[in-house]
């Protein structure tokens, strides 16, 4: 069952697209009729505020991330197993 | 209704009955054995809801008053998830053949609850080394080579931990006479530093953390289902009993939040992922205590319970694929969906859960929190958490199932026959019950929490702005999709300093101080130091002979002489000086005595 809708979903590939894209700018238009009363903060009363903190906290994290990881951080990963095997014949 | 529940004055405690029942089960068989690993569970479940409010089980130790039971609200939300848990771990592991693990579990289970009920520092200690000691078992258990070596550094870490916990335990009986577990009294400030290391080490916050993901990674299955639950989550709810409010666990908390999700963009291994997104929700479980508002804290211990249940289903979901392919790396892996969709489901439901979308468990816990942070106007440190609540989905919600199940048309691999075994399936099927459950209904946990709630999640405003990160944030992962393939690489950490770092300084001991002691001091001792000692010597022989055997023979030559001189006189050995000498005498003698007469 959940195999032939993923299946379904799969060989629909543009339709979803297509979708996921209206409900996006569906989420963008909604939020101009949302209530705000209780707002903490200037991102409460700016429509579609949420939306871009999201998308641009994803893009930020992904990049400053990777950036780390291959400036400083990245090594194979038998990086660790390596050293202990080699340390091991030394003994 | 639940205050009517605890009014009386019953108790057992619960971690008596996991003690109990870890040395039962390795008698029962079959059947038998299978129920009573659901049983016993159950029971203790049962058994927490009727628990009287109140101390219990206090005895007199050198003066020192130990309390095993201490029933209140914050302990009870956290004995009651404790259990629950207990029972989902046990279901999941119960096609084991052997038992071990599931002693060790249960042995860990108990120490947990015992941290949870401790009402003195002592006792608390006690069990604070039970969850450290029956852990390291379960990682144990995995029976590989990396398992064991993740083993000992795990030991060698909270042993660290727990020694400053004690060393603070003495401190404060020290200065104030009092182990009592409570809030942290002010005036001994050292007292308080040592036993906070000591629980943020068990919170994992970054840079005590490192032994999480490298155990978590390394442990058995089963194991890293029932570690995912209990030892951070103890350590949360002794922050909230000792340090709710200390300021100081605001920034640490939130650094926390950001630190998991970074390292979980460089994560290759699953289940190492998955741990670094627990460091990230003990931080706002951490930013929670900080805060220290009644809201704050009902928020972390509410986040705290959600995240029991929906990180043991994201780890029972790895697990089982773990279990069926063998494989945890997302570069080995892909192209799952048409052999285990049920799985696949289940841990959808977590990654929806702890991405705090709406109607999963997430959304009523997280965002008590970081409202919690918007009505204690710490703006940046609730917009830094909304951040990592981005972070969050983008890799629990959507890495972790996309490049499991998807990312490949087929997996790498001989594709799998059948699913995980009946029993992973139902736990992970009751986990996600419990995480949809508190999604929909929160009035079931707030009723539990320690302070009255007044807090609703569901608004049309908090709403909106929950789908419009979350789809967003999934547009990003879409776009940048390429950015985020698997590679077979690791990220270092601060693990870094006592795996890699210990081994540089075991090579800099052997290449430079063994190289100057052999290099310098040896070749110091042949061309310095021999022949200035030969030259002492020499000095010294000189001096010998020359003047203290010369002073020496003189002293013995003149006494010679004397006494030969002595002897010339006294001894001359003729009869006739001696003769001549008697009378001599004799006159003498005679003159005296006619002199005296006369006189």
């Amino acid at each position: 069952m959940i195999v032939r809708f993923i299946a379904w979903l799969r060989s629909h590939m543009l339709f979803v697209k297509i979708a996921c894209y209206i409900f996006l700018a569906g989420l963008l238009i909604g939020d101009l009729f949302i209530p705000r009363h209780h707002a903490h903060f200037i991102g409460d009363v700016i429509p579609g505020f949420w939306a871009a903190f999201g998308f641009i906290a994803c893009v930020l994290i992904i990049i400053v991330s990777k950036w780390l990881g291959t400036a400083f951080l990245f090594r194979p990963d038998t990086y660790y197993t390596d050293v202990e095997s080699s340390e091991g014949e030394m003994k | 209704m639940i205050d009517s529940l605890h009014a009386g004055s019953f108790f057992f405690h619960p971690a008596l009955l996991f003690f109990i029942g870890a040395c039962i089960l390795p008698f029962l068989k079959g059947w038998a054995r299978n129920i009573f690993l659901i049983v016993l569970p159950l029971s203790s479940l049962a058994l927490v809801m009727f628990l009287g409010y109140g101390m219990h089980w206090q005895v007199q130790v050198a003066g020192v008053e130990i309390t095993f039971g201490r029933v209140d609200r914050l302990s009870l939300v956290f004995s009651h998830i404790f259990c629950l848990m207990a029972v989902i771990g046990s279901l999941y592991g119960m096609h084991l053949k052997e038992n071990w693990q599931h002693m060790a579990a249960w042995g860990y289970v108990g120490s947990a609850l015992g941290c949870t009920l401790a009402g003195d520092y002592l006792s608390l200690f006690l069990f604070w080394e039970g969850l450290m000691v029956t852990s390291v078992c379960l990682v144990w258990l995995r029976g590989t080579e990396e398992a064991l070596k993740a083993g000992f550094r795990y030991v060698l870490v909270h042993t660290f931990g727990g020694l400053c916990l004690l060393c603070g335990i003495f401190i404060l009986y020290y200065k104030t006479g009092d182990i009592t577990f409570g809030p942290m009294v002010s005036g001994v400030p050292v007292a308080a530093w040592l036993i906070m290391i000591g629980f943020l080490l068990n919170a994992a916050v970054p840079p005590l953390h490192a032994w999480l993901p490298d155990a978590y990674g390394s442990a058995s299955i089963v194991g890293s289902v029932f570690m995912c639950a209990y030892t951070t989550k103890t350590a949360v709810y002794t922050l909230a009993r000792v340090f709710a409010g200390y300021d100081i666990l605001i920034p640490l908390g939130v650094a926390m939040a950001l630190y998991g999700v970074v390292y979980a963009v460089l994560e290759n291994d699953a289940r190492r992922l998955l741990s670094y997104h627990i460091i990230s929700q003990v931080g706002y479980m951490v930013a929670g205590v900080g805060i220290g508002t009644e809201m704050a804290i009902n928020g972390a211990c509410a986040h705290a319970y959600a995240h029991i249940l929906y990180k043991s289903l994201l780890f029972m979901g790895v697990g089982s694929v773990i279990h069926v392919t063998g494989k945890s790396k997302f570069s080995e892996l892909g192209g799952l969906w048409k052999y285990l969709p049920w799985t696949f489901v289940f841990t959808l439901i977590g990654g929806l859960s702890i991405s705090a979308f709406p109607f999963f468990s997430g959304f009523v816990s997280k965002s008590m929190v970081i409202a919690g942070a918007w009505n204690d106007h710490l703006k940046w440190a609730a917009l830094l958490l909304t951040m990592a609540s981005a972070g969050t989905f983008l890799h629990t919600g959507l890495k972790v199932p996309y490049f499991i199940w998807f990312n490949r048309e087929e997996p790498p691999f001989e594709p799998p026959k059948k699913e995980a075994p009946w029993n992973m399936l139902a736990a992970m099927a009751i986990g996600s019950y419990f995480c949809i459950m508190l999604g929909c209904n929160p009035q079931f946990l707030y009723n539990m929490l320690p302070y009255p709630v007044h807090y609703h999640p569901y608004t049309a405003t908090h709403i909106m702005e929950s789908y419009q990160i979350l789809f967003f944030t999934m547009f990003g992962f879409f776009l940048l999709l390429g950015k985020l393939k698997p590679k077979p690489l690791v990220g270092l950490d601060v693990d870094w300093f006592y795996r890699r770092g210990a081994v540089h300084f075991m090579r800099f001991c052997r290449n430079v101080p063994a190289a100057i002691d052999n290099g310098v001091v040896t070749r110091l001792h042949a061309t310095v130091a021999l022949p200035m000692l030969r030259l002492c010597s020499r000095i010294s022989s000189w001096h010998d002979t020359r003047v203290v055997d010369g002073f020496v023979d003189g002293m013995a030559a003149n006494v010679l002489k004397l006494s030969r001189n002595i002897r010339y006189i006294a001894q001359p050995g003729s009869l006739s000086k001696y003769l001549a000498g008697m009378l001599t005498f004799l006159a003498a003698t005679v003159l005296a005595a006619v002199a005296l007469a006369l006189y």
